[in-house]
């Protein structure tokens, strides 16, 4: 988009006129970076509102002065606004101060995973249990997707894999807990809790089964889902690839939990498949104000990143 | 449902202008405006939707219009012909025959539905006559041939796969030449999901290409893609030179631009849709008639065919 529009240049105060055709330049930009029109559209309206009756200054043209305060709305979006430190949170629940006499007791950090179907759940959980390996939790991973076939199996293989990698390696020791097939998820969630606590595991992992976000039975029974396994962190699984179909999955998984409870964090899927188009991710957030807590970049064990905003603002804006 | 809202929306779009009163160059170009954001918002691919924008208002020239003309007629005909475009590439789809070895191949991104769809399309040919079965050619991802056999087990579908090799190369080729042996006519393969930034996935997909030389293949597209649609299933066609696309999860809220955005780009036509994760969540698909049902046009069929 660069070179369009220089004919506004330098301390001129910005009038609708002069922003109709810029803003519809960075608007196109943002729809072919994967930005659902939904958010890109009131991004736009909101740099346009922003700018109307501001003076740009000297010797910058109307484009550099919407492009920077895109980029600005861009990283202010994507900012998260709290602590994502999850190693900190699960330390905090899993040992308690014990300096302090009304600590609660230590118990078992509870972190579920949910999305619509084959956006990278099971793996994603995988990476996470990794990472959590690494820093020397022990783990539990709870197969609560109890309708796919082959999902117990996957879970079974991963949970071996990372058993060896874990052995070699000296790090967290980690079991599946599964009841096979065709039970119900919520039911075995809370079984699993409960062996977690019984056994002092630091942390659960509980995989769900996809389902789309405009089923409302299956969407239903994560509510009954979340008051069973009671989990400190909901994590939604987004993926990279998908267009503005991200705007209703994550406001769906988002409400699906009653009125009490929200999702902690999304994690992007297959951020590798999509180059610079990271839209997913404005789209998401856009229609939350749910934080990303971690970028899926792969298929292996290490392909999990936290959120580099600058990263993803070069991005989206290069 | 796949394009539903698109439809509804275009439909009223173009049915407001010609409700108009005066239906003026400015109401025309509001039309098309709205035609546009309604494609955006489905995912159609951003160049896409300015050529079509482009290549109605061409067609229309309004301006130009004698009085006499009938505009509503002309200008609802153009949106048709354009979105049957869209969708439909004028490529004869593989049909497979009875007697013969049809081998069919799978290839696709991750999680996009291919292994569940295999299934699903080998249970369709099983119903209507052929002697179907499946090879796993997923080495990769963990659980693979387990998901895979205990679909084929629930479809009473035989079934080929290894749990321990490494090569999926090796093992398709193993089981397609088992299955030529036993005579079977419908052999589908189902391979791991990859994508184009990735060359080695791209070159293990030739391997296995060449090991068993498909009498088709297919690609399998998630409904709910966006703008990375176009330069997958480019990628994937230059790689793999698939002849027909499965659209899967066309049940959930997903309009599916993307999807289709690949077979503008690619010229290939969509065979099947899938509508669900059971056996029997898979529909032929056609696009003209799929184009006149989404705009609520039963007549319009009519108009093409002049
Ligand atoms: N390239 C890439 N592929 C990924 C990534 N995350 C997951 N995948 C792949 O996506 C596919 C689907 O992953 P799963 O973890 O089975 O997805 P799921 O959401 O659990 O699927 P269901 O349980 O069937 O709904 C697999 O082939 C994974 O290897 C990623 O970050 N990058
Ligand atoms: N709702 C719905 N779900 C579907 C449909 N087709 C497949 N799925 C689901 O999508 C998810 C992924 O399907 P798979 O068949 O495992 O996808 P895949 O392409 O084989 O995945 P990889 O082998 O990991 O690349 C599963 O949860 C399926 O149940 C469909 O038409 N509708
Ligand atoms: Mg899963
Ligand atoms: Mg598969």
């Amino acid at each position: 988009i660069s070179g369009l529009f220089r004919n506004v240049v330098g301390g001129n105060v910005l009038t609708k006129e002069d922003l109709v055709k810029p803003i519809r330049a960075i608007e196109e930009h943002l729809l072919n970076k994967n930005v659902a029109r939904e958010a890109a559209v009131r991004l736009c309206e909101g740099v346009e509102r922003e700018l109307i009756g501001v003076k740009t200054a000297s010797f910058e043209s109307v484009e550099t002065t919407i492009r920077s305060a895109m980029e600005s709305s861009l990283r202010r979006i994507l900012t998260p606004t709290t602590s994502l430190d999850i190693l900190r949170s699960i330390s905090s629940v899993t040992s308690p101060s014990q300096l302090n006499p009304l600590s609660p007791q230590p118990r078992p950090y509870v972190i579920s995973i949910v999305g619509v179907n084959g956006v990278g759940k099971s793996t994603n959980l995988s990476k996470l249990a990794f990472f959590l390996l690494q820093n020397r939790f022990n783990l539990l991973i709870a197969a609560c997707d109890t309708f796919r076939s082959g999902a117990v199996e996957q879970l079974r293989v991963h949970a071996r894999n990372l058993k060896e990698l874990a052995e070699r390696e000296k790090l967290g020791k980690v079991e599946l807990y599964e009841k096979g097939y065709g039970k119900d998820a919520a039911n075995i969630a809370k079984d699993a809790v409960a062996y977690a606590a019984q056994q002092h595991f630091d942390v659960v992992l509980i995989d769900t089964a996809g389902r789309r976000h405009n089923d409302t039975r299956l969407m239903s029974n994560l509510e009954k889902f979340g008051n069973f396994a009671n989990p400190d962190k909901i994590l939604m699984v987004g993926e990279a690839l998908v267009g503005s179909d991200s705007v209703g999955q994550a406001r769906s998984f988002n409400a699906a939990f009653g009125s009490k409870r929200r999702l902690d964090g999304f994690i992007i899927s297959k951020c590798d498949t999509v180059g610079d188009m990271v839209g997913t991710l404005v789209s998401m957030v856009h229609a939350t104000g749910i934080p990303v807590v971690f970028l899926g970049v792969g298929q292996h064990y290490g392909d999990l990143r936290t959120l580099n905003v600058s990263w993803a603002v070069d991005m989206l804006m290069t | 449902m796949v394009l539903q809202d698109l439809g509804r929306r275009i439909n009223a779009a173009v049915s407001d202008l010609t409700r108009s009163q005066n239906l003026d160059e400015k109401a025309f170009d509001g039309m098309i405006k709205e035609i546009c954001a309604a494609l955006l918002e489905a995912d159609v691919n951003v160049k896409l939707v300015g050529t079509l924008r482009k290549s109605i208002k061409a067609t229309v020239n309004f301006k130009d219009l004698p009085p006499a003309v009938n505009k509503k007629r002309l200008i609802q005909k153009a949106v048709f012909d354009e979105l049957v475009k869209l969708v439909d590439p004028h490529a004869e789809p593989f049909k497979p025959k009875k007697g013969k070895a049809n081998v069919i191949m799978f290839v696709g991104l991750q999680g996009s539905g291919k292994t569940t769809t295999c299934t699903k399309l080998a249970r369709h040919y099983q119903t209507r006559g052929f002697k179907s079965c499946l090879v796993c050619a997923d080495t990769f991802r963990a659980g693979a041939f387990d998901q895979l056999k205990q679909n084929a087990t629930k479809a009473k579908i035989p079934y080929f796969g290894s749990l321990t090799s490494t090569d999926p190369a090796q093992v398709a080729s193993e089981g397609v030449a088992k299955f030529k042996k036993e005579r079977f006519e419908i052999i589908i393969v189902d391979t791991s999901g990859r994508h184009r930034q990735e060359k080695d996935l791209f070159d293990e997909m030739t391997q296995i290409q060449r090991a068993i030389t498909p009498d088709q293949t297919i690609m399998v597209l998630d409904a709910t893609i966006g703008q990375q649609a176009e330069a997958q299933s480019k990628a994937f066609k230059d790689t793999a030179d698939y002849g027909a696309i499965i659209i899967t999860k066309t049940d959930g809220h997903a309009s599916g631009g993307g999807a289709i955005s690949a077979v503008a780009a690619t010229h290939t036509p969509i065979v099947f849709i899938g509508t669900g994760e059971h056996m029997l969540d898979l529909e032929r698909f056609s696009p003209q008639p799929f184009v006149s049902k989404l705009l609520g046009m039963g007549d319009m069929q009519g108009l093409v065919e002049h």
